[in-house]
Order: C-alpha cells, then structure tokens, then sequence
C-alpha cells in the first residue's frame, strides 16, 4: 500500500453561511446529573463560534458528543442538512469533525513528523519514509509560519509549542469542523499569536471553527459568534459585533465584571520575605519583598523565570548566591520542609504534576500537609481527618458528592480549590499562588479572589503569578514583570498602562 | 470455580471493602467446592496444612504492597528468605541463643531494605533494577557463605515452633496475625501510611505539600525486607535447614498475591487485607491440586489464569465505577 500525506487543503466545504452542523434539543443525562439540557444550535460553515461558560455549564459534554467520545441521550444531529448518529469518534473524523484538546494526546517520544503523521504515514514497501514525512511536515509548519522543526522530538518542545502542532496536526485531516479547547492556557503571546494566524487561515479556508476559552479578550479578537452555557443550558447566541464582555459576563454568572476582580486594600504591615540579590537556575539577581497584608504580582511570559524564582525561594531547587531573610532574619531555606515550617505554603502552576494526588481521595489531599497534627502519637485521629476536609469543602464551596471520591474526578476549579484548601487547613504567613486561575471558570476565579483578601485581612502576604495580565495587574499591590529571569521593572497598583506592562515584559 | 460469585452492580462508594468482601466469598466458595470434591481436604490435619503453606506467601505479600503501594516493586524478596534461612542456621548451630539469630536476621533484613532505599533515593536506579541485583547478588552471598551445602539446624525446640499450634491454629497462621495487624493499622490508620499513597499517586505534590518522599521510599524497602526476613527465619523453622536457594519465586507469588488483592502496580492502590486473602487463594488452589491429583503442571497454568482473571474483573469495575 503506498498512502501519501494530505497536504494543507481541508475538503471542499458548503459556501460559507449555510449551516453546515445542526443541534435540535440535543441533549446529555448522566445518572444523577442533567449535563446538558436540550440545546439547539446552528453551525454556519466558515465562522468562528465561540462556547463560552463556567467549568461544568456543559461545554465539555458538548464537545464529546460532537466527537462522538460519549452518546446522547435524546435528540439530534444533522450534518450538512443529514441526521448522522455520532456514535463513534471514528465516524466524527470520517465526517470531517476534529477537535484539539487542552490535555494534549500525541507521542512524546515521537518526533514532530511522526506525530503529524500518525496513523497515516508515508509508506513504501512497508517501510516508513521518514525523511518524506519530515519534509512535509516541515512544509506544512513553514506553510502555516510557525517557526518549529520537523525532525526535534515532541518532547524537546515546550508545551504550548505542543498545541501548537497539536493545531497543526488536525488541519491535515480533510478536517472541516475543527473543535479548539481552551487552546492558549498554556502558550506564551507568541504562539497564541501564531495560532490565531493558524485559525483564521483555516476559516479562509472554509473550515467552521468552535472555539471554546474562559479568556474574553481571545473571544472577540477571533469570533465571529458566540454561544454562552450556563448549568447545562444554552442562555444564548449573540453576533461578536453586538455584544460586549460585561453582557457576556452576566450571561455566564449573572453576576457583573466589576465583582470578579475583588479588591480590598489593606495597610501593608511588616516585611515577611525579603529577597536580597537571589540567583538561581533560571533566575538571576531577583531583590523583592511581601509584606503583611499586600499581594506581590509576577508578571511575564511563561519560561520568564517567575516561577523559578518562587520555588527557589520555597526551597524546592537551590540557590546559587544572595540571600532570603524571613521576618528580617536571614533564613537558610534547603527543603521545601524549612519553608513549610517557616510558614510559607506553595499552590504550584500544575495541578496535575505538582498539585494533586489525583487518583486519592479528596480528603487525603486536603489533609497532606496536616497529618501530624492530626495524629496523636501513631495513629491518625479519623474524626478530625473528616472534619479537617468537610470544612475546606464548605468553606471554599468545594463540588464533591463526598469528600472520599477521588480528586481526578471533580472539574478543574475545583480540583484548584483542593490545592488551595490544603493550604488553607495547614495556615500560613506567606502564600505562593502561581497560575491559580488558569482552567478555572469565572465564578471559581471570582471566589479565588475573594479568599485572596480573607487571607489578607488575617496578616499573610501572598505572591501571585499570573501570565494572564489583567489578573495581576487588577489584584497586585505591586507588580514586578520579569524578563529572561530577570525582574526588569516594578509598578504600584494600578500606576501602569497594560501596554507598558507588556512591553517591558516582551523586552 | 466461581467466578460468577463476582458481583456484576458495580459499587459506588467504600470499593476497597467489597473488593475485600468478594476475595473473602470467592475463597469461601473455593473452600465449600473442595470440600464437596474430596472429603480429605476439610479435614483438620489439611486445613492446619493449607494455612502453613500459604502464611509465609502472606507476610511477603504484605511487605510487598507497601513497596508496590510507592509504585516500586521489590523483586528481591524470595532471595532474601533463602539467605536468611542460612543466617538463623549459622548462628544456631554455632551456639548463639536463638533470639539473638532471630534478631540478627531481622536486622540483615532492614539493612537490605536500606540498601535498596539509597540505590533509589541517591543513586536515581529503577526498583525494579536495584532489587534484581539483589535477587542474584543474595543468593550468591548465599551460597558463599554455605559453599553450596545445606546446613541442617541442631535446635529442635527452634524447629518444633513451626510445626506447633496454639489454640488449635498453627503458629504460622499466628505470626500472619502478627504481621497483619500492625501493618493494618500502619496502612490505614498512621500518617505514614498516607504517606506511601501520597508518594505512589504523585511524588512531586507529596513533596511540595511537605512529605519527605525519601524517608517514605525508605521506609517501604525496609518494611518489605524485614517482612522477607522475618519469613526466613519461619522457613528456616519450618524445613530445619539453611539453603540460600530456597524460596526461588517467591518474590513472583508474593507479587501475584498482591495484585489478585487489589494492588495497582502503578502504585497507590491497595490495602493488607487483599495481600492476605490473595495468598490464600492461591495456597488454596496448590492445595485443592494437590487433593484432586490435578497435574501439577496444570496448577501453574491455573494460576497464571486466576491473576489475569480477577485483575481484569477488578480493572473492569475500577473503570466503571468512575
């Protein structure tokens, strides 16, 4: 068999305008739970549609059963005017519907070709023609301007550059509905730059795009349309060009954009963390402090250095010179253990990698940091154990059906409000967020928020890393933007131009 | 055999205990099938027997899923239980108290175990290759030290213990209690217990969240290797010899006890009661073999079939009750 590689040319596709995907009271029952309530729904062929909701408003269940990763339980869908079932993912793909997904599922150890290639590579009498793929590969990525190899392993790319030939990936499919989930959580500007090139390439191209994201900006810089989920329910369709982020906003949470960002200032009290000149892997020269009562934001590209910095300084890696004084002492902090007893607590970027024993239960995760105080002598008190993670479930308005499921299966925010919480049982001076926001929805992020300032008002401190800038810029005391792993400027609250910020962090 | 005693209702809630409870019927209706086959096997004498044969599986087993609970794997355990059948035999026979030789094997025991912790922890090596240079490396010591002979143990109180009962229950079956408690209480009721999910669902989360991994990593090699040791020291008992080649694979039945049990081999799931139930299913079927004259070749094959059989019943329902 001798199959070639598909160049960049989607399908033929209907002339733009007619609608190329209808939903008519689709609809998703789980037990116990209504995911979806009876959605209708028109694609148009060649438009950027944008799904906007809260995490669990059913935006995920949407996308599967368009995959045809789950089936519905009643309703239907028409393809280019047919029913078609959707039962399998394989029919999906042989209609043409494709989807990219936040949690990236290609081959780390292949290299790039090999994952844009898989499952059709270029054979000839049965040997794979890895220097063909390469090349087309290599085509295809020039073709699209990212500025990527063909030949590198997966795994020597970042992770954004991942999605990004994620992206790529599904465009030689003969793809003609392509589905983007939350596609920019984890690129720098750059690439999220290059992917909307990819996206609005493909809509020239006549390819329907769904684009589903929490960021507001992203959706009217790219959208044509946008659908707003609520609790499962379809609240409503609105042209780009005829709505705004406040009416969004309201749709999504019934709740105005001013109550997202909560902001309480407080009278900063003493210092907490000093660094004098800290150097280490991946930063350089870093002199900073927090005080009592005040959140320090971190702003900058991803691979800036910030959260280097904050690791170092919670004793994870080692410092190669200058100093960290704690409450105006000078402090030796070798283990994440010192820092800990220092008091400084640590909610890191990957819920996933760092945060979360994720196929544990819910309170072994709220209780990590706590057991020895909870046991006495040997053994585990088991009253204060379940009393210990029923209070960080009611407190942070944790969604679990108890607190003995595993933490893999609640959604994204709240699994962000376990890494909190556990922080929160344990107490501290210092709190480290970095990236607490990203996956979470916006009444989870408002929350988050909230508790920033509870945490204020009790006389901690808190380090916020964000690459998201108006969450920095809105919640920081002070703002430092690093650059290359150096801290380049800093700024009061508010005293810069989001434009300012950006650039200083771009360099 | 029963297989259909599997419940097919998937369970939502304390899943950890039905397993629990479906290895206990599956092992009960084994018992009621033998004894309806043959009339010899739920005579006293065999029952007394069945439990010797599969109480040293049992505690290996147990020290077992604590490593395999981190994720890790201890392939050196039937290599320890040869050697320190030979440690007991030495001492003994040059005139040491027995407590003393007791002692001293469990210590060689812990010793072991650290041994495997710091190859882990300091030298980065994969469980799976620290241990098997273990496995081969004690069985040479072994017959070093032996010069390939049996050394045959000139104590008969130290060999009568084995054979002894107490209450009407042989003291074997006694020392699994010995063993099981404890570890169940450690398991399941310690914060270190916490500790060794913690590490075996995600080690840099444990680690941010203030657990110290490499005490935890160490404290699973040394359980496992005492537990080895302390099984030594009941073979050494039970066949009055000290022979570093005794015990060969028995690292793989404790290992097959422990998965029948519930534990994941990717580490973070598992209990002590399933170690438990698992050796004893398996004590059971050589046993019933036996009985009915089933070839013993054909108890292998059994064998091998009953692993992929309850895993994928347990697997099946793990996924489903997601």
């Amino acid at each position: 068999m001798n199959s070639t590689a598909q160049e960049l040319h989607p399908a033929p596709v209907l002339e733009p305008g007619r609608t190329i995907l209808e939903l008519r009271g689709l609809e998703k029952k789980y037990p116990g739970t209504h995911a979806l309530k009876p959605v209708d729904l028109a694609f148009k062929a060649g438009e950027i549609h944008a799904v906007v909701g809260e995490n669990g408003a059913g935006k995920s269940t949407l996308i599967k059963l368009l995959t045809g990763v789950i089936s519905r339980t009643s309703g239907e869908v028409l393809w280019e005017g047919e029913p078609v079932a959707l039962a399998t993912p394989h029919e999906a793909m042989a209609l043409g519907i494709n989807a990219v997904h936040q949690e990236m599922v290609l081959c780390r150890h292949l290299t790039v070709a090999g994952n844009m290639f898989l499952g059709e590579e270029s054979v000839s009498y049965g040997l794979l023609q890895k220097r063909k793929m390469i090349r087309d590969a290599q085509k295809i990525l020039d073709d699209l301007g990212f500025d990527l190899p063909a030949h590198v392993g997966l795994g020597d790319l970042t992770i954004g550059q991942q999605q990004l030939i994620a992206a790529a990936r599904a465009t030689v499919r003969g793809t003609k509905f392509l589905i983007f989930d939350e596609p920019t959580a984890y690129l720098t500007r750059k690439e999220a730059d290059q992917l909307f090139t990819l996206i609005r390439r493909l809509k020239g191209e006549g390819v329907t795009i769904v684009y589903i994201s929490h960021r507001m900006e992203e959706v009217f810089e790219l959208a044509d349309r946008v659908s707003v989920l609520r609790d499962g329910t379809l609240v409503g369709t609105r042209n780009i060009a005829e709505t705004s982020d406040a009416e969004l906003v309201r749709m999504m949470i019934n709740r105005s954009i001013e109550q997202i960002y909560h902001k309480e200032q407080f009278e900063p009290g003493a210092a907490i963390l000093e660094t004098k000149n800290l150097s280490g892997k991946g930063f350089e020269d870093v002199s900073m402090a927090v005080r009592a009562g005040e959140i320090v934001g971190l702003y900058g590209l991803i691979g800036a250095g910030r959260s280097e910095f904050v690791t170092t300084v919670y004793g994870r890696n080692r410092k190669s010179a200058g100093t960290v004084l704690w409450q105006g002492k000078e402090v030796a902090v070798n283990s994440e253990h010192d820092a800990i007893r220092l008091g400084m607590a640590l909610a890191p970027e990957s819920r996933r990698d760092q945060g979360l024993c994720l196929n544990l239960p819910v309170s072994l995760n709220l209780n990590l940091p706590i057991y020895k105080r909870i046991s006495k002598s040997l053994l585990i008190s088991h009253t204060q154990e379940k009393a210990q993670a029923d209070r960080q479930i009611a407190g942070l308005r944790i969604k679990t059906p108890t607190r003995n499921v595993l933490a893999s299966s609640l959604s994204g925010g709240n699994q962000q409000k376990i890494v909190i919480g556990k922080w929160l049982n344990h107490g501290a001076k210092l709190f480290i967020f970095d990236e607490p926001t990203v996956g979470v929805d916006v009444g989870t992020k408002a929350e988050i928020y909230r508790l920033f300032s509870t945490l204020l008002a009790g006389g901690a401190g808190i380090i916020l890393i964000s690459s998201y800038l108006p969450e920095v810029y809105e919640l920081s005391d002070r703002l430092h933007v690093f650059r290359a792993g150096r801290l380049v400027a800093s700024h009061g609250f508010r005293a810069a131009t989001h434009e300012d910020v950006l650039t200083q962090a771009i360099g | 055999m029963s297989i259909e005693t599997l419940p097919a209702e998937k369970p939502k809630r304390n899943y950890s205990v039905l397993f629990g409870l479906t290895l206990l019927l599956l092992l009960v209706a084994l018992w009621i099938a033998l004894s309806l086959a043959t009339p010899s096997f739920a005579s006293g004498i065999n029952i007394a027997n069945l439990l010797r044969q599969g109480s040293m599986i049992a505690i290996l087993a147990v020290g077992q899923t604590f490593v395999i609970i981190t994720g890790g794997i201890d392939l050196s355990v039937g290599a320890i239980v040869g050697f320190c059948t030979v440690i007991p035999a030495l001492m003994i026979n040059a005139g040491w108290p027995v407590w003393v030789a007791i002692l001293a094997t469990l210590l060689v025991g812990v010793g072991i175990g650290l041994f495997h912790g710091f190859g882990i922890v300091r030298m980065g090596l994969p469980p799976f290759i620290i241990t098997l240079a273990t496995l081969t490396s004690l069985r040479g010591i072994g017959l070093l030290m032996t010069n390939g002979n049996s050394i045959s143990i000139n104590n008969d109180a130290f060999q009568e213990f084995s054979r002894n009962s107490f209450l009407g229950v042989p003291n074997l079956f006694w020392m699994v209690i010995l063993v099981g408690v404890p570890s169940y209480i450690f398991l399941h009721h310690s914060r270190w217990g916490r500790y060794l999910f913690s590490v075996g669902s995600n080690a840099e989360a444990s680690r941010l969240s203030g657990v110290n991994v490499p005490r935890t990593i160490y404290m699973a090699y040394i359980l496992s290797g005492l537990c080895a040791a302390f099984v030594g020291v009941l073979l050494a008992s039970r066949i009055g010899i000290g022979n570093p080649t005794q015990a060969e694979g028995w690292e793989l039945q404790a290992i097959a006890s422990s998965v029948i049990g519930g534990t994941s081999l990717f580490g973070a799931i598992g209990s002590v009661h399933g170690p438990l139930l698992g050796a004893f299913i398996l004590a059971t079927i050589n046993n019933g073999a036996n009985l009915l004259n089933v070839n013993s070749f054909w108890q292998r094959v059994i064998t091998g079939a009953l692993i992929i059989i309850i895993v994928y019943f347990d697997g099946l329902r793990r996924r489903s009750s997601k």
